[in-house]
């Protein structure tokens, strides 16, 4: 099949507020080496899946060398990759793959630390103090100095500081120990970050997301998070980018309330995408409670962005659902409602995926995507949700979730032809969720399956530009556990209405600044009657939810 | 130097460089009978319409084993400047012979397009060299609306018996009018005049490289004007007689395959424009809709189609039920039953099945050659019900019934993009 060869970036200075992101760690995807580890061969042979499936961009987790302590977040190599993954020849060959198809590929960018292992780590520790090599990293006699910061990785580190023997001092990390922090004070780090961004967007990359971005700069007295010194940077990156490689893409991880993640954004100078941390607890909370009021007040606390930034959504990714960006009140909630095993916590969060926290039921898991694929941003699928995979909490850290994918009911899914002990990760097994039931050949097979529910939903999201850029207005109906708004951009409009209760749900909705338009549900292209200046009723069943397009009566 | 891409070289006459009001194309393959009297309506037509416009011609020729080219040079040599864009058709062209018998035709036009471009043309007509009916007028109605009211496409209206043209008649035309909402009555023609602006806009399109360009570049464009903020018309120019080599039959499966395929196909990129599009609206006629040669009488026994219907749903009905809803087949069943006299096709039930197909070929339910393919007898079945009911009728009462047949069309529309949507309805 002769295929249109594409530069993704190259024509659309937007594409990622039209974008559907999957994320996936290269190492869970496919093996076709059969050592038991995912590599880039393997994906390159599931692009036609991801094609198909209608994701327009692939979020790779960190596939660089790596002692893989902390899952690849510890590179030790920031232009090369990781020997289990392939080689830099089958990057090149899987990103030309990828680009052939439409998707745009966005890679990590660990901007803030690196692994003890780094030839820049390895230098410091040696180099005199006060050199140039030795302020890669930041560096104290006394484990006091800012004070102020929180530990963030609290189940597993004590302090941000630890003593090195070799260099006689001890080093700031803000995860784990062996995840010393670059020093932005010298210039010459950013130097060195710059030939990194060059080289990878040399490649053809089309994007980075820039992991663990609040934490670039320390500052006595303060919490070392969000400091102006942080965004300087991020804007020098920002403007060297745009300089040299037009339509590249930044997405800031920046684990924080809305207020402060907008500066991420800048005035339209730093980032173009973010992640909205706080909407995805509060999306569970709602489904929980039954009401709409957590989902409303956080999006009502998000302040306007630039406009060619985005917000970044999603359910579930490959770390623990956080539980930072919450009250203790409403993280004791969450933890009585979805984590009531122990096991399933880590640090502030809960380390499930979506499936296993919505009890498998097929109505909520459907219900939270429509609520994922309509919000203002840009959705991202964690790789394997797309099917309902289960976890283990078993495993260690978040490991849980980043199981093999399950492609077939064979032996290990057919993600590996290795011996199953050689797996980098057992699979999941159990009678729910286990690869023998759930896996993507059934559902592939299966007109009804959420494999082809998410493909349709996908495909729905991409017909309609309005979700990717148009406003959001909530409307107020009495009925709490109904969930309505309007997403609008230019002349076209969208309604959305969600029933986040167990029960049928009766609504009137306040439509009569659309009074003579007629509603379009949107999967079943279906008329409703036309609006009028009096409230509009409809009913919901469990879980249910509409899209409406509202087309004037004389289109 | 005109650049025309990168499998073409251009042989070019001296002052290519400066900038015309209009280029004139002209595709050819072994045409050498019918390009001289071509040629000559074509500059008697500069001549007459477009004193004061400045023009070049640009011939993209595909191999000619005869004197085209020769003839071409040396009917316009001295009266007019020609451009040649020179195109060897690659093994894969010849093997895949399309429909028209224009090896590498995507590579032609976009030759000449390249070239119009290049010469900062204003207007650009493109005509194929094998027809012998064409009248200076023609480059008027074409052309005209472009230059002188900012028609962005003036796309040809040829008059046909009715039964001719069926497959456009029956499948492209009602369907394309439903879905882009514009009544271009033949728009997958090969010819047709654009503006700089249109010209522009098919350069950019990703469409010359894909699948089946070659057969299906001419629809693949008309859906590229109609889906952008374009001014559309379309010229009456009588009667299209294209002058037939004798090798040059193709079956009906083929035809089929490569036309259809080509309307399917192009469907799945642009999804966003055609399922927000709702009715239709009429195009601007130009040219002289009652002039030109008569048509040519033609006989066809519907008894012969109905009965490679019956044979059709004997053998291919396992096919169809992959692809068509119970209901779509048991009304199959019922019309094997009917005598000649009352075969009727029903005009929504006909909607449907093309839809259906359309969805069959999208989800791939099974190659999709065999999809077009089991499509033949079913398109006889439309084919002997239509005969059957304007056959001793006049053009009116014809337009009429193809009037009722788009309206059923767009009726109907609600009923694949509600499927389009969610597949998972496709056999409900």
């Amino acid at each position: 099949m002769t295929r249109p060869r594409h530069k993704a970036s190259a024509s659309d200075a937007l594409w990622y507020k039209r974008a559907v992101i999957y994320e996936l760690p290269v190492k869970s995807f496919y093996d076709a080496n059969a050592d038991g580890i995912g590599d880039f061969p393997g994906l390159i042979e599931k692009l036609d899946y991801l094609e198909e499936l209608g994701v327009t961009c692939l979020w790779l987790l960190p596939f660089f060398p790596s002692p893989l302590r902390d899952d690849g977040y510890d590179i030790a190599d920031y232009c090369d990759i990781h020997p289990a993954y392939g080689t830099l020849d089958d990057f090149k060959r899987f990103l030309d793959g990828a680009h052939e198809r439409g998707m745009h590929v966005v890679i990590e960018l660990v901007l803030n630390h690196t692994s003890d292992q780094h030839s820049w780590f390895r230098r410091a520790r040696e180099a005199p103090a006060g050199s140039i090599e030795r302020d890669f990293y930041v560096w104290s006699d006394t484990d006091v100095k800012y004070a102020d910061a929180r530990v963030i990785f609290v189940d597993s580190e004590r302090s941000n500081w630890t003593w090195d023997p070799v260099a006689g001092a001890y080093y700031w990390h803000r995860f784990f120990h062996h995840q010393p922090d670059l020093n932005y004070d010298n210039p010459a780090v950013l130097r060195e970050m710059l030939k990194v961004i060059d080289f990878w967007l040399e490649l053809g990359v089309d994007g980075f997301r820039l992991d663990a971005v609040p934490y670039l700069v320390e500052r006595e007295g303060t919490s070392c998070e969000n400091l102006p010194e942080t965004h300087a940077v991020l804007e020098s990156i920002r403007r060297h980018i745009d300089e040299r490689w037009p339509h590249r893409m930044l997405l800031a991880e920046a684990n924080q309330f809305p207020a402060d993640v907008r500066a991420y954004f800048g005035d339209g100078d730093q980032c173009h995408m973010a992640y909205h941390f706080p909407l995805m607890p509060r999306i569970f909370m709602s489904l929980h409670l039954e009401d709409r009021h957590p989902i409303v007040e956080i999006m009502q606390q998000t302040p306007a962005i630039p406009e060619l930034c985005q917000w970044a959504l999603f359910l579930r990714n490959h770390d623990e659902l956080t539980l930072e960006m919450v009250t203790d009140e409403e993280r004791d909630y969450m933890h009585l409602a979805y984590s009531a095993d122990p096991r399933a916590r880590i640090n502030l969060g809960i380390r499930r995926r979506l499936a296993p926290l919505l009890d498998n039921n097929r109505r909520r898991i459907e219900l939270l995507n429509s609520l994922l694929f309509s919000f203002p941003g840009t959705p991202i699928v964690y790789y394997g949700d797309e099917i309902g995979m289960g976890d283990n909490v078993y495993l260690g850290d978040r490991n849980g979730v980043r199981t093999p994918m399950q492609w077939t009911s064979d032996r290990n899914a057919r993600f590996s032809r290795a011996d199953p002990a050689r797996l980098y990760s057992p699979l999941i097994m159990d009678p729910i969720y286990g690869y023998q039931g759930v896996n993507v050949e059934a559902q592939e097979r299966d007109g009804s399956s959420l494999l082809q529910w998410m493909k349709n939903l996908i495909g729905l999201r991409k017909l309609f530009p309005v979700l990717g850029f148009g406003t959001l207005r909530f409307l107020e109906p009495a009925n709490r556990k109904v969930l309505a708004y309007l997403r609008e951009h230019g002349n076209d409009a969208i309604l959305c209405v969600a029933n986040l209760s167990r029960n049928v749900q009766p609504v009137e909705l306040d439509l009569a600044p659309f009074a003579g338009f007629v509603p379009i549900e949107v999967l079943g292209y279906t008329d409703f009657p036309i609006i009028e200046e009096r409230p509009y009723f409809l009913t919901l069943g469990p879980y249910g939810f509409y899209w409406f397009e509202l087309q004037r009566r004389d289109v | 130097m005109v650049s025309t891409g990168s499998s073409s070289s251009v042989v070019t006459s001296e002052a290519a460089s400066a900038q015309v009001d209009i280029v004139v194309g002209l595709t050819s393959c072994n045409h050498a009978s019918t390009v001289d009297a071509m040629t000559a309506a074509l500059h008697d037509g500069v001549v007459r319409h477009f004193a004061d416009a400045s023009s070049r011609f640009v011939l993209a020729d595909c191999g000619s084993s005869d004197d085209t080219v020769a003839r071409v040079r040396a009917s316009l040599g001295g009266v007019a400047e020609v451009v040649e864009v020179a195109s060897t058709p690659t093994t894969t062209d010849l093997l895949e012979l399309p429909y028209h018998r224009i090896p590498g035709k995507a590579r032609v036009l976009r030759g000449i397009l390249t070239a119009a471009k290049s010469l900062g043309a204003r207007a650009c007509i493109v005509l194929d060299a094998g027809i012998d009916t064409v009248t200076p007028e023609w480059l008027q109605w074409l052309t005209g609306p472009v230059l002188a009211h900012d028609f962005d496409l003036v796309a040809p209206f040829y008059r046909r018996h009715p039964y001719e043209g069926a497959l456009t008649k029956g499948i492209v035309y009602p369907t394309f009018r439903a879905l882009y909402g514009v009544r271009l009555r033949q728009p997958a023609a090969g010819e047709f005049a654009c503006s700089s602006r249109l010209l522009d806009r098919f350069l950019d399109e990703d469409l010359w490289d894909r699948d089946g360009s070659q057969v299906g570049i001419d629809l693949w464009l008309a859906s590229a004007a109609v889906s952008g903020d374009f001014r559309i018309g379309e010229a009456s120019l009588g009667v299209r007689n294209h002058h037939a080599h004798a090798d040059e039959t193709v079956d009906l499966g083929t035809t089929v395959t490569q036309v259809v395929g080509a309307l399917f196909a192009d469907l799945e990129n642009r999804v966003e424009r055609w399922q927000r599009v709702r009715g239709s609206v009429s195009v601007q006629q130009f040219g002289d809709s009652a002039g030109g040669a008569a048509h040519q009488s033609v006989s066809i026994d519907p008894e012969r189609l109905i009965e490679s219907y019956r044979l059709g749903y004997q053998e291919l009905r396992d096919i169809w039920t992959s692809v068509l809803p119970p209901r779509s087949i048991l009304d199959l069943r019922h019309l094997m039953d009917k005598p000649a006299s009352s075969f009727r096709l029903d005009d929504g039930l006909w909607a449907r099945i093309i839809y259906d197909f359309a969805l069959g070929y999208r989800l791939r339910v099974l190659a999709r050659e065999h999809i077009l393919r089991s499509l033949v007898p079913l398109y006889l079945a439309w084919l002997a019900s239509f005969i059957i009911e304007v056959r001793d009728r006049g053009d009116d009462a014809v337009e009429q019934r193809l009037e009722r047949l788009c309206a059923a069309f767009e009726a109907q529309k609600p009923y694949l993009i509600s499927k389009w949507r969610w597949p998972e309805r496709l056999r409900t």
